[in-house]
Formats: structure tokens, C-alpha cells, sequence
């Protein structure tokens, strides 16, 4: 099984105090990995880490078995990292189409200039993609509400654009930080419909959640974080029965 | 002569600062870039003159009365133009074009009140007083401002930094959310430091018009393009760099206008706030600037 | 008819010349730059022109091509520095540039004539020039706001920590708009040039710089329909009510501060996305809640979708 995704003993330091110590993880492709923890407990600053938003202050990130603990962000997109949000970012005013096209960015053939001008290549490539961006529309069940301004349709119809757009670039990585914040459960459960069929595409998912109940079904692994430090790590059952972990939800 | 220009460059540049300090307080306690300062300024001097001209007042009821109109000018900018932004959560940008709109309508009643007249203050409304000390001449009015400066400076940094009042203010420009759950106020202390920041421009105005002896609606822009180089040079948010930026700024000013001429002196103050901006934009003391671009942190 | 014309070709003029600066300004506010350069590069691009008409004898035509490749050179040079920063400080650093170019232009008399100005342009720019000129400006824009490139810029101006994450090199993209910018700006300046007979430097100064914002505020700044607007708003305002021209200053502040607070995306955008908004309402009135419909009339839908310009 490759691992697409390694963290070894990554740490970083806020001016001395340790947001995340001494992690070491290993996400791998076709599976959904959760990281879980308490609320502080460094899930954020863990995915800014392997992302490219924070310096490592010690340890590595590996992706495909490729040390990128410096590259930048646009780089690590560039590279098939892709990522949703805890809160969510659309362009309010521009259609869903549009949101989800802006995902294809990375994939995007045609030079600049050819798009500035509306050349033929430009155009080609954009009816293209726009019938690819269709595609995972209907996948997605929204596919009648394509020029519906963004801004105006609900918060789980805008959590799916933000899925479609991060699945738009063809990740081999996906990073969900808390994707169903502030869902109810049927709408939850849909999504992890969406989830599954993704890994099962062979994308590496690393699931970061608070939610214990929602995670437990999904993944295939877990790792738990507190106070920046894994203590626990395993199979659901397992460490939904480990002391250690039910100590640390409970004393948050 | 070039110490006597230096002199005179620090005594302007001294004004300067006092200017940027208000527009610099803002920034660090608000995040707003008051584009309407410059008319803040221009209202305050209006005020000061219109005390001497119009009830014969001595000078130092001038500088209070600039103060006082240009803490209420300010205030009054808060309340009309940057809080409605604020409580929609409105972006950088809009409190920026808010601003530049109310100072086109600041300028545009003071013109018309003022007819477009370059106005002075009277003859005997300070007396002309020169020193000689080792072959310069220090006026007393030179002395007065600096005076006034000092003392000034002296009051601000000892209510920020020794009084309960300072504390709340300092609270808030660290963040507004933690303030508010110390039980502090916010919009009071927006308003306080508005206020504080109008009065020490609004006292600037006086100064310079007593100064150069000018009182004019268009005043206050060469000013406030002063005020940028100035903060940026300094620090956005620092009080020790706006002053030393202040005095530098007059210096280089000053002696640009004796030794090469007026236009070029103006170009040369803008190309310096250029370099400083691409070369080092935090200033001499200011920030890691929030406003910078998305990198690794 | 032709009569109307006429009498009113300078203003028609002035709304296209603005139009043409408004459309520099969009340029950048829809990329997130917060340029304030037009004023500067605009000024560039006329004295360039007037000169090399009036100095050095040059055809008009190819002036005002001068005046253009003028505004664009000194946006390229200044884009690499300035994609670095951001927000206030690239306003400030932009404001820098055009108070540089000001004092340039009113000090550095043996070139320019200082305040005086330049005077005898051939005015050979006249109505039909600027409207084709304007025309195709706009034909590109909403070309350029059709493809990738305007999408990119929609993500980087909402959210750069997302375009950062889409992998879209946020830098490029702001120096590519800033240069746009610069290029749209020269052009116009040059074409001012040639359709008024003399300019002067304080035509460039803050003036214009906050008249150029205020259109764009006013019209919207993430659509060249908005650039249009404001541009067409603000250059008939003081002819429409002549006797607020004196107060034109006041107005101009007083609607800035409305706009921004009230109706944060300008009058036309704001319109666009009312009319969008209400025709969903309607179709989802009609019928009813929305699921998957046939899927043959969404793609005939989507095919020829309604990009925003």
C-alpha cells in the first residue's frame, strides 16, 4: 500500500510553546485517514503544516515518498494537494460553475495569452472543462443549480462546491478540514457517500474532524491528537476504546 | 546655515510627527488607513485661526480649540464613515474609499467656507521673539511648538503605557475580541482614540499654520502624503518611529527646499517613501506586516 | 439627432476617455491589486504622446501607440516590486508613483513646460476613434473575464490563501493585471492627449486619481459593465445638474460613502446580481424545490454559459 502522504516527527513552535510535537503519520492512497482530537489540540496547525501556510520547526513531510517540508503552496497544489476549509471560501458572487472551474486551475493547458485573447485553444479547453466540471456537478446532485449564484444557495449546497472544487484538480491528496461542521445528519451521511467513492478512486483522504461518531464509520485508521501530541493511534474500534482517548475528550 | 536649516527642519519635522502620530495610532488600534486625516489637520488650524480672528483669543486657546475641533471632527468621521463598515465587516478597502470620500466632502464645505482665501493669522498673534545662540536664530515660536510637542508626546506616552485608560487602548489594538472579553468596550475606545488622534492633528493645523503662516483649505494634502512616507518609514503603528520618522522627514524637507528647490524636495520625499515601501515596508520599528502576501508563516 | 451629437461631443468624449480609465482601475481592483497608479501611468502615456507630436513631429497615430508602450514599460517596471506587497501599501506605494510623476511633470519644465502644460495637440482623436478604440477595450475585457485568466482573478481577489491552495502563482497574475492596467491607462492618456489640445500636469494629479476609484466604486469593480457605469454616472452627473457642479466635490464624496457602505459592489454589479438572484427565485417558483432536472437542458444551459464578464 503507498503511502502518499508521511509526516515525520513534524513539530512546530509558536515562540517556544509546541502547537504540534514530535507527529509522525502516514496517510495512504485509496483509504480515508482521520485525524482527530479535541478542539487546541493542533488539527489546524497540522494541516496549515502540510499544506504549505507553516514552516516545520522540526521533522519532514513526505509526498510520495518526495521531501516537500519547503515548498510553497501553489507548489504543493501544483503537486496534487488539495484541501477544503473549516470556513467556507467561495467567490459569493460568481456561479457555482465558475467556483468549481476555478478548481481545474492546475490542469489548465493553455497559455496565457491564448485566454487573454479568447483564442480558439482557449476556448476549446474551456468547454472542456466546463463539461468536466458539469460532470462532477451531477455527481454531486447539483447540477440543475450550475449558474446559481453561489452566495445565495444553502451551507450544504456550499460545502459541496467547495468539495467539487477541490476535487476538480484531480488531488492525490485531499485534506478535509471538518467538512461537515454545521450539517445535519443526512446531509452528513451524503457526503461520506462522496468520501468513500473518492478513496475509492485511489485519492489518499485525510479526514480532520472533532466529530467522533462521524469519523468512526469512515476511516479506515485513526490518529489523536492532543495538546499537539498523538496518543493514540489505530483502528476505530480500538481507539474509540482507548482510556487515553475518551480521557482527553472528556478533560477538553 | 545648514544647522540653521536643520533647526528649522526639526521644528517642522517635529510637527510632522505629532501629525503621523494620530494617523499612526489609528492604524495600530484600528487597522484603518484614515485617508480624511489631512482635512482633520485643516480643520483644526481653521478652528485655531477662527478663535484668534474671531474672538481675539491668545494663541494658547488656538492650539485648544484646534484640538478640540479636531478630536470632534474626527470622532464625527468615525461615526459616519468607518463604523457603519465596521459592523458589516467590511474589507480594508472599503474603509479606505469611505475615507477618500468624506475627505472630498471636508474639503469641498471648507473651501466654500473659506471662499478659497489663503488666510493668516494676525500679526500680534504671537509675539516675534529671536534668539541668537552661537550665531543662529531660534525664534520663540520655534520653542513654543517644540515645547508643545514634548509635552504633548510626554502626555500620550504616559497615558498609554502608565494609565488605565492606556491599557484598554493597547487591549484592543492587540485584539479587539480578547478586549472584549475582558470586559472592556471596544466602540468607546475607538471612539477615544479617535478622538485623541483628531486632537493631535487638529493641533498639528495650528502649528503649521502658525508656522508658515498659512491657513488654507488645500493644506492639509501635502500633509497627509507626508504622513505616509512618515508611517511607512517608521513603522505602521509605531509611536517612537513616526516621531523619529517625523523629524527626518522635516529635516530632509527642509533642507531640500534650501539646497535644491521646492518641486524637487517634494520628488525626492516620494522617492524615498518608495524604496522604504520595496525595500523594507515594516519601517524602521514597525510590525512583520500582516499585510503581506500568503507565504509560509 | 446629429445635432445632439454634437452639441454634446465633448462630453461624449470626456465618458469615453473615463471609460477607458475606468476600465484600467477594474483591471486591478477585480485582481485584489490595490493599484492607484492610473493617474501616473495615464500621465505617462499623454505627455509621451504630446511630446513626441509636438517636440518631435511624429504621425499621431503611432504617438499615441508610444504613449501606450510608455504606460505599459512603467507598469512592467514597478509590477515585479509591487506584487510583493499588498493592500494599503501597494495603495501608498501607487500614490508614491503618481505624486512622482507629478512633480516630474510640473518641475522638469525644459521637457514638459511645467504647470503651463503642452500645447497645439492636432486634436485628431474625435468621437468615432475613441468609441472604436473603447469598443474593443471592452471586447477584450469581457474576453479576458470569459477564460481561465478572469476566473483566476475572481479566486485571487476573494481569497488569496484559496488561489494560494489551487496552486494559482498569485504574484503573476497581479503583475499581469497591474500591467493591463498600465497598458489601458497609457492608452487613454494618449488618446486624452490628441483629443484636447493642450494637457496640463495637474489633469493627473488626485483629481483624477479619486475620480478614477470613484467610478469604479460607484459602477462596481468586478465587472467591466461596472468600469462603464461608473464612468458614464460620474461624467454626466455635473451636466445633468449643473447647478451642483460647484458641490461636484461634495456629491462625488457623499455617493463614494453611500455606495461603499450601502451597496458594496457599485450600482451595476449590484444590479447584475439582483437580476441573477430574482430570475433564480423565479425558476424555483416555477418548479419548485430544486433537484436533479433533465440533465439535456442544464448542458444546453451550460454550454453557452453565463460567464460573467
Amino acid at each position: 500500500m503507498t503511502q502518499t502522504l508521511v509526516l515525520e516527527n513534524v513539530a512546530r513552535h509558536f515562540g517556544g510553546v509546541p502547537a504540534v510535537d514530535g507527529l509522525s503519520l502516514a496517510v495512504p492512497a485509496g483509504r480515508i485517514t482521520g485525524l482527530i482530537g479535541p478542539n487546541g489540540a493542533g488539527k489546524t496547525t497540522v494541516v496549515n503544516l502540510i499544506t504549505g501556510m507553516l514552516h516545520l520547526s522540526a521533522g519532514r513531510v513526505l509526498l510520495g515518498g518526495r521531501d516537500v517540508s519547503r515548498e510553497e503552496a501553489p507548489e504543493l497544489a501544483r503537486a496534487g494537494v488539495a484541501r477544503t476549509f473549516q470556513n467556507i471560501r467561495l467567490v459569493a458572487d460568481a456561479s457555482v460553475l465558475d467556483n468549481v472551474l476555478a478548481g481545474f486551475h492546475r490542469h489548465e493547458k493553455t497559455g496565457l495569452m491564448a485566454n487573454l485573447f479568447g483564442l480558439p485553444s482557449a476556448r476549446a479547453e474551456t468547454a472542456r472543462l466546463r463539461a468536466e466540471a458539469m460532470t462532477l456537478l451531477e455527481r454531486f446532485g447539483m447540477a440543475a443549480l450550475a449558474l446559481e449564484r453561489a452566495g445565495s444557495l444553502s451551507y450544504g449546497h456550499q460545502r459541496r462546491i467547495e468539495m467539487m472544487r477541490a476535487l476538480a484538480a484531480q488531488p492525490s491528496l485531499l485534506l478535509l478540514d471538518e467538512p461537515v461542521a454545521g450539517m445535519n445528519d443526512a446531509e452528513a451521511e451524503s457526503l461520506a457517500g462522496i468520501f468513500r467513492a473518492v478513496a475509492g478512486e485511489g485519492v489518499a483522504v485525510l479526514l480532520i474532524e472533532h466529530n467522533m461518531r462521524f469519523v468512526m464509520s469512515l476511516c479506515s485508521h485513526l490518529y489523536v491528537l492532543a495538546s499537539g501530541r498523538l496518543i493514540a493511534e489505530g483502528a476505530p474500534e480500538v481507539v474509540g476504546r482507548d482510556p487515553r482517548v475518551v480521557e482527553a475528550y472528556l478533560g477538553a | 546655515m545648514f544647522l540653521q536649516q536643520i533647526i528649522n527642519g526639526i521644528v517642522v519635522g517635529s510637527v510632522y510627527g505629532l501629525f503621523a502620530l494620530g494617523f499612526t495610532l489609528l492604524f495600530g488600534v484600528n487597522h484603518i488607513m484614515n485617508m480624511a486625516h489631512g482635512s482633520v489637520f485643516m480643520w483644526g488650524a481653521f478652528a485655531g485661526l477662527y478663535a484668534v480672528l474671531g474672538f481675539e483669543a491668545p494663541v494658547g486657546v488656538a492650539l485648544l480649540a484646534g484640538m478640540v475641533a479636531g478630536g470632534l471632527m474626527s470622532v464625527l468621521l468615525d461615526l459616519v464613515a468607518f463604523r457603519p463598515l465596521r459592523r458589516r465587516g467590511a474589507p480594508e478597502f472599503s474603509a479606505i474609499v469611505s475615507s477618500i470620500g468624506a475627505n472630498l466632502v471636508l474639503l469641498a464645505v471648507a473651501q466654500k467656507v473659506s471662499n478659497t482665501a489663503v488666510m493668516r493669522f494676525p500679526f500680534d498673534a504671537f509675539p516675534v521673539v529671536v534668539y541668537r545662540v552661537f550665531g543662529l536664530r531660534i525664534q520663540l515660536l520655534q520653542l513654543v511648538i517644540m515645547g508643545v510637542v514634548l509635552l504633548m508626546v510626554a502626555g500620550l506616552v504616559h497615558a498609554l503605557y502608565r494609565t488605565e485608560f492606556g491599557r484598554r487602548i493597547r487591549a484592543v489594538a492587540f485584539s479587539e475580541p480578547t478586549a472584549r472579553l475582558l470586559g472592556i468596550n471596544p466602540t468607546l475606545v475607538n471612539m477615544q482614540v479617535f478622538f485623541i488622534s483628531g486632537a493631535l492633528a487638529g493641533l498639528a493645523g495650528v502649528l503649521i499654520g502658525l508656522v508658515f503662516n498659512s491657513v488654507h483649505f488645500g493644506m492639509g494634502e501635502p500633509l497627509l502624503l507626508r504622513a505616509f512616507v512618515i508611517v511607512i518609514l517608521g513603522g505602521l503603528g509605531s509611536i517612537p518611529g513616526a516621531l523619529i520618522a517625523g523629524l527626518i522627514i522635516g529635516i530632509v524637507q527642509t533642507l531640500g527646499i534650501a539646497y535644491v528647490s521646492a518641486g524637487m524636495a517634494e520628488a525626492i520625499v516620494f522617492l524615498a517613501l518608495f524604496v522604504v515601501i520595496l525595500v523594507r515596508p515594516t519601517g524602521l520599528f514597525g510590525q512583520a506586516g500582516a499585510t503581506m502576501r500568503v507565504r509560509r508563516a | 439627432m446629429i445635432d445632439f451629437f454634437f452639441t454634446y461631443e465633448s462630453l461624449f468624449d470626456l465618458i469615453l476617455v473615463n471609460a477607458l480609465l475606468a476600465m484600467s482601475q477594474y483591471v486591478v481592483l477585480r485582481a485584489g491589486v490595490f493599484s492607484l497608479g492610473t493617474a501616473g501611468f495615464a500621465a505617462l502615456g499623454a505627455y509621451g504622446c504630446a511630446l513626441l507630436v509636438t517636440r518631435a513631429g511624429w504621425p499621431p497615430a503611432l504617438a499615441i501607440a508610444a504613449g501606450m508602450a510608455i504606460g505599459t514599460a512603467a507598469s512592467v517596471l514597478l509590477a515585479l516590486p509591487l506584487s510583493r506587497l499588498r493592500g494599503v501599501f501597494q495603495a501608498v506605494a501607487t500614490l508614491a508613483f503618481v505624486q512622482i510623476v507629478l512633480s516630474a511633470t510640473q518641475n522638469w519644465v525644459e521637457l514638459t513646460n511645467g504647470a503651463l502644460g503642452i500645447n497645439g495637440i492636432p486634436k485628431v482623436v474625435g468621437l468615432g476613434t475613441l468609441t472604436v478604440v473603447t469598443l474593443l477595450v471592452v471586447a477584450f475585457l469581457v474576453a479576458m473575464g470569459r477564460f481561465s485568466f478572469g476566473r483566476a482573478l475572481d479566486v485571487i481577489r476573494e481569497d488569496e490563501t484559496v488561489a494560494v491552495s489551487l496552486g494559482i502563482s498569485v504574484p503573476r497574475y497581479h503583475r499581469i493585471a497591474f500591467i493591463m492596467s498600465g497598458a489601458l491607462a497609457g492608452l487613454a492618456g494618449g488618446l486624452h492627449a490628441c483629443n484636447s489640445y493642450t494637457i496640463t500636469p495637474g489633469e493627473f494629479g488626485f483629481q483624477m486619481l479619486v475620480n478614477v476609484l470613484a467610478m469604479v466604486v460607484l459602477g462596481g469593480r468586478t465587472s467591466v459593465w461596472g468600469a462603464l457605469a461608473g464612468a458614464a454616472i460620474l461624467s454626466t452627473l455635473p451636466e445633468l445638474f449643473r447647478v451642483f457642479a460647484d458641490y461636484r466635490n461634495m456629491v462625488q464624496g457623499v455617493l463614494m460613502m453611500l455606495v461603499i457602505v450601502y451597496l458594496p459592489r457599485g450600482v451595476a454589479d449590484s444590479f447584475i446580481v439582483a437580476v441573477g438572484d430574482r430570475r433564480s427565485r423565479q425558476a424555483s417558483a416555477v418548479h419548485g424545490p430544486r433537484h436533479e432536472t433533465a440533465v439535456s437542458v442544464v448542458h444546453a444551459a451550460a454550454s453557452d454559459a453565463g460567464v460573467r464578464p
